[in-house]
């Protein structure tokens, strides 16, 4: 219990402290999530409303694609993001490997699928009256997407929040590509696993309270965006 | 237009071989609950693969109204004038006032309302309805009927019910579907006093649809001339315009010449024309005036009278089994 103890204490005393460099961390974690998020989202978002909604060749196997990227496994894309970036690599000409952007594209890599899924699964959920109406109307399909988008709003806040919440707690894939290296691509979960590494408990801690508010604020902020569900 | 549609994706399998839809038509499409009538409708709009996806206004079995303003939902899908003649429309049936209120507040009759006036001034060649009468309260069906068939104007229809006044009220022409297959087409009237079989007849009964000019209005009754004969009946008519007259064949009595009838207003001599014996009933067609009244009574009542073609009669229908609906 002692240890326990100690730990929590040490925990508070990290907060309190405001150390500079603590802060540089939170910021670059909100950066990268928020980024990733959103570029996720705008990608995701029309991906997911066209399997929801499009009659096309291949509309199978994009779907089994989204199914399998809502699982991936981040420490795998970022060994595959890691070659791809590799300086003798084919995209290793844009000096991305160990950067922030490369950080950002992996977290877009595991973002997408999950915004695609989620909107698909919401507005495939819409009711049978709603989605023959949708049919019914004369619009076109970017109108006609959009609509259903809107109109199935509670699923794509679910959506955002599934992306961001995916991207801010992810730890393998910006580890591998990033490099966690301190003061350039160091993120919050990063941190926890280099202080937890160094028995430096209270820290990481620390850490672990202010990436929960995060991901807890973030979550409030959209589920009163997407409004009553009815 | 002949089409032969076959849509095996459902059950029963829709099989419809024959099925004539022209665009100078308000054509109902009749037949019991599972018959096949919607997905029809559906592959007609487009909104199921198969069928021949018209350029057509389609309004749904259930209207759906999407989150948001009324009147934002009105103008779905229509341009900025369309919008406005929907909003016009909208006020005629009763909705005027209530477009800045929220969509999920309104009733099915309501949301019915909104839907219409959106899908009738839609500017397309085909008008698809499918029940389009059935959320509306009883009461306010004729006012609802008459602006769904001034609007159609001279586009082709296609209309789904089960219900005989939405038909009488909307058609001129008339496919009766059971089972997903095609089983009786042709002018309404035609269809609704000639079932081709028993199985139809048990579908749709067996009915007569006049059509004449609206004369007199008393009390809750009004009358409409047909030939020259009158015929009282419940419902609003307009002096001078046109009207449609409804009664079901069961409700025809058939007396001898001089027999007392009571309290019965309609009363007409005349001749029978034609007898079709179906099974459990017969089917009489008495010439009235320059009007034919299908008379369906028992085979048991036939012989007692000794009916016979060219047999002189009296037809007579209680005015209160008679509906009288004002035609678009």
């Amino acid at each position: 219990m002692e240890f326990l103890w100690e730990v929590v204490v040490e925990a508070v005393r990290s907060l309190t402290k405001a150390d500079p460099e603590l802060w540089t961390v939170i910021f670059l974690t909100l950066v990268v999530s928020v980024v990733s998020t959103l570029f996720g989202v705008v990608l995701g978002l029309p991906l997911g409303a066209v399997l929801a909604l499009g009659r096309f060749r291949g509309r199978g196997v994009v779907r089994l694609a989204v199914s399998v990227g809502m699982g991936f496994p981040p420490v795998l894309a970022g060994l595959l993001l890691l070659l791809l970036f590799w300086r003798s690599g084919p995209f290793g000409d844009l000096g991305l490997i160990f950067t922030p952007a490369a950080m950002v594209v992996a977290q877009i890599v595991l973002a997408t699928p999950i915004a695609a899924g989620v909107t698909a699964g919401s507005i495939r959920g819409l009711g049978a009256a709603a989605r023959e109406q949708l049919a019914a109307l004369p619009l076109g399909r970017i109108a006609r997407g959009a609509l259903a988008v809107r109109e199935a709003r509670a699923g794509v806040a679910a959506a955002v929040a599934a992306c961001f919440g995916r991207v801010v707690a992810e730890v393998g894939a910006v580890l591998i590509v990033g490099g966690n290296i301190v003061g350039e691509t160091r993120v919050l979960t990063t941190l926890i696993v280099e202080e937890s590494r160094q028995a430096r408990f209270g820290a990481a801690v620390a850490a672990g309270v202010i990436l929960l508010s995060i991901s807890m604020l973030v979550n409030i902020a959209v589920d009163r965006l997407g409004g009553p569900a009815a | 237009m002949k089409l032969s549609l076959r849509y095996p994706a459902v059950d029963p399998v829709l099989d419809l071989e024959g099925l004539e839809l022209a665009e100078s038509r308000r054509t109902v499409v009749f037949g019991p609950n599972g018959s096949g009538k919607t997905t029809l409708l559906r592959l007609l709009a487009g909104t199921i693969q198969g069928g021949p996806g018209w350029d057509a206004a389609y309004l749904p079995q259930t209207p759906h109204l999407f989150r948001g303003r009324i009147g934002w939902n009105l103008g779905l899908g229509l341009g900025a004038e369309q919008t406005v003649f929907a909003a016009r429309l909208a006020e005629r049936l009763g909705m005027g006032d209530r477009l800045w209120e929220p969509a999920n507040r309104l009733s099915g009759g309501e949301r019915q309302r909104i839907a219409l006036a959106r899908v009738l001034a839609c500017p397309r060649r085909w008008v698809l309805l499918d029940e389009p009468l059935a959320p509306i309260d009883a009461e306010d069906r004729a006012a609802v009927a008459r602006v769904i068939a001034e609007m159609i104007g001279d586009r082709g229809a296609v209309i789904i019910t089960h219900d005989l006044e939405t038909a009488a009220a909307l058609g001129t022409h008339m496919a009766v579907l059971v089972g997903g297959r095609l089983r009786q087409q042709g002018l309404l009237g035609e269809v609704l006093s000639r079932p081709v079989d028993r199985r139809v007849a048990s579908v749709v009964g067996v009915s007569n649809l006049w059509e004449g000019v609206g004369l007199i209005r008393s009390g809750g009754f009004a009358s409409v001339q047909v030939g020259s004969v009158q015929i009282w009946g419940v419902g609003a008519v307009t002096k001078g315009l046109s009207s449609r007259v409804l009664f079901r064949g069961e409700s025809v009595a058939v007396l001898g010449t001089g027999g007392s009838v009571g309290s019965v207003r309609n009363r007409w001599e005349g001749r029978i024309a034609e007898i079709r014996r179906g099974g459990r009933w017969v089917e009489l067609r008495v010439e009235v005036g320059g009007a034919t009244a299908t008379a369906v009574i028992t085979p048991g009542a036939m012989d007692e009278m000794e009916l016979q073609v060219g047999s002189e009669v009296v037809a007579a229908v209680k005015a209160s089994a008679v509906r009288l609906l004002s035609a678009g």
